[in-house]
């Protein structure tokens, strides 16, 4: 990182090659190939500029970060905060009471009684954090995480929900924060995808791509989605020889070298070149990345990826592996789903009307691999300089629906949490009410939520744009504050 | 843009604390020397405020450093500054009360005891802020060239005159001469034909068309290519394109469900066609705004182009389900400013727009003229349904007739003939007409407990049904079992049949029902059933009686059950009627003839549906604090923001005629925006930017034109031309300017001895050479198809698939290999909202979230693998080979060399292209060539 650019305070320039090319016009044409690959050839020119033809190269933050790369732990359905994190003893009080001015009808129907915490707490660590039996794991490392359990979103419904998450709007068609995140940092590696998703094994969550696109951004800060069991796509050509794929390959360098030649200076040409040795590099690096047979038996064991009586855990587990190996490799934003689509809940953590039964079967998979993953980057010291997002797009309601075991949506008070570089652990910020309903004390829309982990990474969410219709978009639209009382 | 729904906590009620407080604070009497304002509270205004509401920011959209302003006050209060009520006063509880949420300034020590009494005071004195002491002055946002109309300039005086061809040029030479530039060479001819048949069609040209266009040495021979392009319907294929980028056009609803829409592919087809048939933009735009009073009802898929939430999304609160109708308005307004009008409204729905002079106001009062308009399908009515339509109405009539003279053969009741058995669906009794005010059905025995009937009716002499509650008619009943929405007796005569519309008596086997009908009449039948969807068999009244009163009063039996079959008789062979010859021939030809219309009514075919708005009465729009649907503020009635006039509707203007309204003041040739915007849409679709770069913003966002003259000479020429897209196009490709060369000379004195434009205008907006780029995701796919000779031309209709499944939750799988449907042209795919096609999506394809003015043309590795890898891409290779191999007699390596160069690229290959390519193919095959070919920068750039 040693010329990188600084990032544009309005990052608009990304089309305008106009820096580009009077820098490159003096004899871009007559640079070797070879020259123009290499990670040193950058324009070392202070106005901000990210050079199109190579979009990943790493980039300066607005101010020094406390975190270089993200893995978000994204659990899709919506997480009961009161069988989780945000311990209400008042609810065992009001057990199958109903709730006095509670409202009637909740997002899927009437309302019924409210419901006490289907798990058991007990205090954990040296806070004394009162955590759920539901996740004995996760429950050991709260000393180290920063809660914020006041959070709300604008949205009840999932989809919208989780656009507002991923997006900072509800509505469909805005860059996702891992699309922020690579537009303006680029990555430390350029032999591997600058932003990878990690589909939960059992299937995409309810939002689907939408949670790693590049909205109006270039396609080229999209998550490229990719897991331990599915590898990227079209990374070799199928019932084509080596030795046929490298005579195309080289027949292919000729030709573009000589029309190059014929336009000199045009960086779009040579981009392109630069993009299909990209792409070979990227067919070496992939399956490396991807194959886990090197790694020990502790540390299969460690993350339950050895679990045969549970399938889903074991492959969960594995996408763990695979997010830290992402990480050790320099690849700046993970994505770590866990749960898939719409699914009474079956599949992922929307607990209408089974919540318990149901979470038994979500919390195994999740606990034990997740609590790992934080625990192995720890010990390689890579949490040092790598933040780990807990979220969710909403949480649920102190009671249960009318005829049910579950909770309705509820986006008035919930929690999500950080880990490792920049957070002050074991902090406990914001509150909701004696119920659980809704936030009370430093409630902060998930605006705050995303600003606060741009801030971590050196980025200032105001200054972070990109123009498009006539808007200076950012990841927060107009709103936003750095939640500070988490930072360390 | 986003409902906001945070600004809940800053509305907390500070006011009675603040109230209190400040009581205490303003009590003490006042000094006698008034405070000064520029010596006293301009600079404390300055200290304390200016940081946030000056001219640099202006947050909650207030601003302190003009009087106007500071006096009008921000979003979220009206007033600021009530002069002679401090207590009252925002500004002043703001920055007194320390416990205020909004408590200001919201950092820092604040100000002091001091300053806030000073501040109080001069308030309370009548706050007298002197005329021109403001340090700033408000810009005038009227003042904007887009908001004024274009002028006609005369095309300018060049040191070159033999360059342009057109005036186009002139414009464009002007500009470069006044930088020292000098244009760039022409391109060669084939360089021109291959660049605008791909600009035009989307498709690289023929090898024949090459050929016939090398030989062609008339003078306006390029004149003719580009006549026979904009003729060819694969132009409206390509530029349809565009606009449907533009509109963010998809074949799903999107967010989480994003469930198929079946029936969103009429408008994506009434845009080729539009652009085919050089539809006159203002027509184009009426069309898609009114076009159900158009006779182009597929055109007003441009409303409802969106994400939507469906019924089922929505949460069953109410607050959810206005807030998604929000949504789904916010959605037409945004895509109507920003596709015709180059205006981003969206932020207005919040707050006044910090940019352009749009006001929340105007933001609702849009909304109102859309308002009726709901996210839905709709009937297609074409000409070809409506005469059918009319046609089977027609047939409909002659079959009532029949079955009103059929009943001529209906045996009488109580006419000593044997009548058939009951039976569950449906019985009818006929008497001889008789005058009747009322009638009673009573029932004196059931098959099983209480009776149920779903429908009585009675017919008139001239076969109407006097029984219905719509006629006036009223029911009354011996009593009723009430099951809400199922049994009422409402439903015994609404017109609906079916056990869920049906009434039940109260007692078992027994009950009766009377009918008072609104005037006398001569009825002769009855007609009734228990439950004529055939469903339900119980209930059924067995013995029954119906009589009828006059005026008189007195009841008269006219039909009962005592001649029918005995209900639950063995069916023997039933009596043979007694009619004569004649009639018994009338009855079969009336019977011949109701299967044949009923045959025929079968066949007339289902509505054709369309996703493409359905209208109903309008809500009522009311401006919402901060885009809350739970703040409501006044309501408003349709009317163009006040920026543009006066045009306003009254609350009670139809829903059609609002729309009708909009559209004509868009289609305007005066509304300042609409043309340019446009026009400047196609000079953006041949060169790649427009005139104006932020194609979608006009407004103070967006960026001044590079030639403002050029694009008010175009905008008045294109209103000369009648709004027609296809003249623009042809003026410009013929052009000198589209003419050049893509490569910049070869060195820098070639150009010029004095500039070099790569140092001045590298990305060369000024055009002194043509800017090439990357072939978009579309013209790629559809380009390698043509060039293997697999694309299938046909046009219109359902999209084909891209992946397994056409909408839903998520976990698409791409389809890899596609059958012959699939190689159809790309805008033809079924757009699933959010899934981009697995090899071509990652060029930068929009997913149809949000309308997109221009492409991205990013660079990235996985369309290098995507495009190098891909089955899609063997697939054609093989084919491409495949094409070539199969001419006769079967060509040597050279010659199939040669003729893959020319169908690729539309040249011969160099004698060194041959030789470096010759070994590759006798040993790897002719196939291994075409996949290069398909990756070569040659192919994917525009030439």
């Amino acid at each position: 990182m040693n010329q990188a650019e600084r990032i544009s305070a309005a990052g608009r320039q990304f089309l305008d090659r106009r820096q580009f090319l009077s820098q490159a016009a003096n004899g871009l044409g007559a640079i070797a190939l070879t020259s123009l690959l290499a990670s040193e050839d950058l324009l070392g020119n202070p106005r901000p500029v990210i050079n199109p033809s190579r979009p990943f190269e790493p980039r300066l933050p607005h101010f020094p970060p406390r975190a270089r790369n993200v893995v978000v732990i994204f659990c899709a359905g919506a997480v009961s905060q009161l069988e989780t994190w945000d311990y209400k003893p008042k609810l065992i009080e009001w057990d199958d009471q109903p709730l006095p001015g509670g409202p009637a009808v909740t997002f899927q129907g009437p309302a019924g009684n409210l419901a006490r915490p289907q798990y058991s707490f007990r205090q954990q660590g040296e806070t004394g954090k009162w955590v759920s039996d539901l996740i004995p794991h996760l429950a050991g490392l709260t000393d180290d995480i920063a809660f914020i359990h006041s959070l709300t979103s604008n949205s009840n419904t999932h989809g919208p929900a989780e656009n507002f998450l991923s997006t900072g709007f509800v509505l469909d068609g805005f860059p996702s924060l891992g699309a922020w995140t690579t537009y303006a940092l680029g990555s430390e590696n350029q032999n591997l995808p600058a932003y990878v998703a990690i589909p939960d094994p059992r299937g995409v969550p309810q939002n689907g791509s939408n949670n790693w696109g590049p909205g109006f951004l270039p396609a080229a800060f999209q998550g490229t989605p990719l897991s331990a069991r599915d590898p990227v796509r079209h990374l070799s050509p199928p019932g084509v020889s080596p030795e046929t794929d490298q005579a195309a390959r080289t027949l292919l360098q000729r030709m573009n070298a000589r029309h190059l030649e014929q336009h000199p200076g045009d960086g779009k040409l040579a981009g392109r070149i630069a993009s299909y040795e990209l792409a070979a590099r990227m067919q070496l690096s992939v399956p490396q990345v991807t194959n886990l047979e090197s790694e020990p038996e502790h540390i299969l064991k460690m993350y339950g990826a050895d679990d045969t009586q549970n399938p889903h855990k074991a492959a969960f587990a594995r996408n763990c592996i695979l997010a830290r190996r992402l990480v050790e490799q320099g690849v700046r934003f993970v994505q770590l789903f866990n749960g898939a689509y719409a699914s009474a809940g079956k599949l992922n953590w929307d607990g209408h009307s089974e919540l318990k039964e149901q979470y038994d079967v979500h919390a195994e998979i999740l606990d034990q691999p997740a609590a790992a993953l934080i625990r192995d980057l720890k010990q390689r010291g890579l949490l040092e300089d790598t933040l780990v997002v807990w979220c969710t797009e909403f949480g649920r309601m102190p009671f249960f629906q009318k005829g049910a075991k579950g909770r309705d949506h509820n986006p008035d008070g919930f929690t999500c949490w950080l880990t490792g570089a920049g957070i002050k652990p074991g902090v406990s910020h914001g509150e909701t009410d004696e119920l659980g309903q809704k936030a009370v004390s430093h409630v902060h829309p998930l605006y705050d939520f995303n600003a606060t982990i741009l801030h971590l990474l050196g980025l200032d969410h105001e200054q972070l744009t990109f123009l498009h219709n006539g808007f200076e978009r950012r990841l927060t639209n107009v709103e936003g504050h750095v939640i500070h009382d988490v930072l360390g | 843009m986003a409902p906001l729904k945070h600004f809940h906590r800053t509305r907390r009620s500070w006011l009675p604390l603040a109230g209190c407080l400040l009581g205490l604070l303003l009590a003490a009497p006042l000094p006698a020397a008034p405070v000064d304002f520029v010596r006293e509270i301009q600079p404390l205004l300055e200290k304390h405020c200016y940081a946030c509401h000056a001219e640099k920011k202006q947050k909650s959209g207030l601003r302190l450093d003009i009087k106007s302003q500071a006096f009008k006050g921000g979003e979220l209060y009206e007033a600021s500054i009530l002069p002679g009520d401090a207590r009252n006063s925002p500004l002043v509880q703001f920055v007194a009360d320390p416990n205020a949420d909004l408590k200001m300034p919201p950092d820092g020590p604040g100000l002091s005891d001091r300053e806030i009494s000073l501040l109080s005071r001069w308030v309370n004195e009548g706050a007298s802020w002197p005329e021109g002491v403001d340090r700033a002055t408000l810009a005038d946002p009227l003042d904007h060239w887009s908001f004024k109309p274009p002028v006609q300039p005369a095309p300018p005086q060049t040191d070159n005159v033999l360059w342009p061809r057109h005036e186009i040029d002139r414009f464009i030479l002007a500009r470069l001469e006044q930088a020292g530039l000098r244009p760039g060479p022409e391109a060669d001819r084939i360089t021109w034909l291959r660049r605008v048949t791909l600009d035009l069609t989307g498709l690289p040209p023929a090898p024949e068309e090459v050929h016939h266009f090398l030989q062609d040495s008339r003078e306006n021979a390029c004149e003719h290519v580009v006549d026979r392009l904009l003729a060819s319907p694969r132009y409206g294929e390509r530029w349809a394109q565009h606009w449907l980028d533009v509109v963010r056009y998809a074949d799903t609803h999107g967010f989480e469900v994003n469930t198929e829409r079946p029936h969103a592919w009429p408008y994506r087809d009434y845009v080729i066609r539009a652009f085919n048939s050089d539809t006159p933009y203002h027509q184009f735009i009426r069309e898609q705004i009114v076009g159900d009073a158009l006779q182009q009802d597929a055109a007003t898929g441009f409303l409802v182009t969106a994400s939507v939430l469906l019924p089922g999304q929505i949460g069953k609160d109410e607050p959810s389900k206005r807030l998604a109708r929000q949504d789904a308005l916010d959605e037409i307004v945004v895509n109507i400013g920003q596709t015709f009008m180059g205006l981003s409204l969206g932020c207005a729905r919040c707050h006044d727009h910090k940019f352009d002079p749009v006001t929340q106001a105007d933001y609702y009062s849009l909304q109102a003229f859309v308002a009726g308009v709901e996210y839905a399908d709709r009937e297609w009515l074409t000409p070809e349904i409506l005469a059918l339509r009319q046609k089977s109405s027609q047939l409909s009539r002659r079959l009532a007739q029949i079955d009103t003279e059929l009943l001529r053969f209906e045996p009488l009741a109580r006419a000593g003939t044997e009548r058939p058995m009951i039976n569950a669906r449906q019985n009818t009794d006929r008497f001889a007409p008789l005058t009747a005010t009322k009638l009673r059905f009573t029932i004196e025995a059931t098959n099983q407990l209480e009776p149920c009937l779903d429908e009585l009716e009675v017919f008139n002499t001239d076969g109407n049904n006097i029984a219905l509650a719509s006629a006036g008619t009223l029911v009354t009943a011996s009593g009723s079992n009430v099951s809400l929405n199922r049994h009422e007796l409402r439903f015994l005569n609404d017109g609906e049949y079916g056990n869920a519309r049906s009434w039940m008596s109260n007692q078992v086997g027994q009950g009766w029902v009377e009918l008072q009908f609104s005037a006398s009449q001569e009825i002769e039948r009855v007609n009734w059933g228990r439950d004529r969807q055939g469903k339900f068999k119980d209930r059924l009244a067995t013995a029954y009686r119906i009589e009828i009163a006059a005026e008189d009063g007195v009841w008269h039996t006219v039909a009962d059950q005592t001649d029918r079959v005995p209900f639950g008789a063995t069916p023997t062979a039933p009596a043979p009627p007694n009619r004569n010859a004649e009639e018994t021939r009338q009855l079969a030809n009336l019977l011949r003839e109701k299967r044949k219309l009923e045959t025929s009514l079968a066949q007339t075919p289902a509505p054709q549906l369309l996703f493409a708005g359905k209208f109903r009465e309008p809500d009522t729009i009311h401006v919402l604090t901060r885009g809350d649907p739970e703040l409501p503020k006044g309501q408003v009635v349709p009317a163009v923001p006040r920026l543009f006039g006066e045009l306003q509707l009254p609350s009670d203007t139809p829903e059609q005629h609002r729309r009708r309204v909009l559209a004509d003041w868009i289609a305007s040739p005066q509304h300042p925006l609409t043309a340019r915007v446009f026009v400047n849409r196609i000079w953006q679709g041949h060169f790649g930017t427009g005139l104006v770069d932020t194609a979608s913003d006009f407004g103070h966002g967006g960026q001044p034109p590079s030639h403002p003259e050029l694009l008010d000479w175009l905008t008045l020429e294109f209103l000369r031309a009648g709004w027609s897209m296809k003249h623009l196009h042809k003026i410009i490709t013929l052009s000198a300017t589209y003419r050049q060369a893509a490569a910049p000379p070869l060195s820098p004195t070639q150009a010029s001895p004095a500039v070099d434009p790569q140092l001045i205008d590298a990305d060369a907006r000024l055009l002194w050479r043509y800017p090439s780029r990357r072939l978009d995701a579309e013209t790629i796919r559809d380009s390698m198809l043509f060039i293997s000779g697999e694309l299938q031309f046909e046009m219109y209709g359902p999209g084909y698939d891209l992946f397994d499944k056409r909408g839903g939750l998520t976990g698409f799988q791409p389809v890899e290999q596609f059958p012959e449907s699939g190689l159809r042209r790309m805008i033809y795919a079924h757009k699933v909202r959010r899934e981009r096609d697995a090899v071509f999506g990652a060029f930068d394809c929009p997913d149809g979230g949000q309308g997109v003015d221009r492409r991205r043309e990013s660079t990235t590795p996985i369309q290098a693998l995507n495009l190098f890898n891909s089955r899609f891409t063997l697939d054609r290779a093989a084919a491409f080979a495949k094409r070539i191999r199969n001419t006769n007699p079967p060509p040597d390596t050279r010659t199939a060399i040669q003729a893959a160069y020319q169908l690729a690229l539309s040249r011969r290959p160099t004698p060194d292209e041959l030789d470096q390519a010759t070994p590759v193919v006798d040993t790897h095959g002719l196939a291994t060539l075409c996949r290069v070919l398909f990756n070569c920068n040659e192919f994917l750039f525009m030439p």
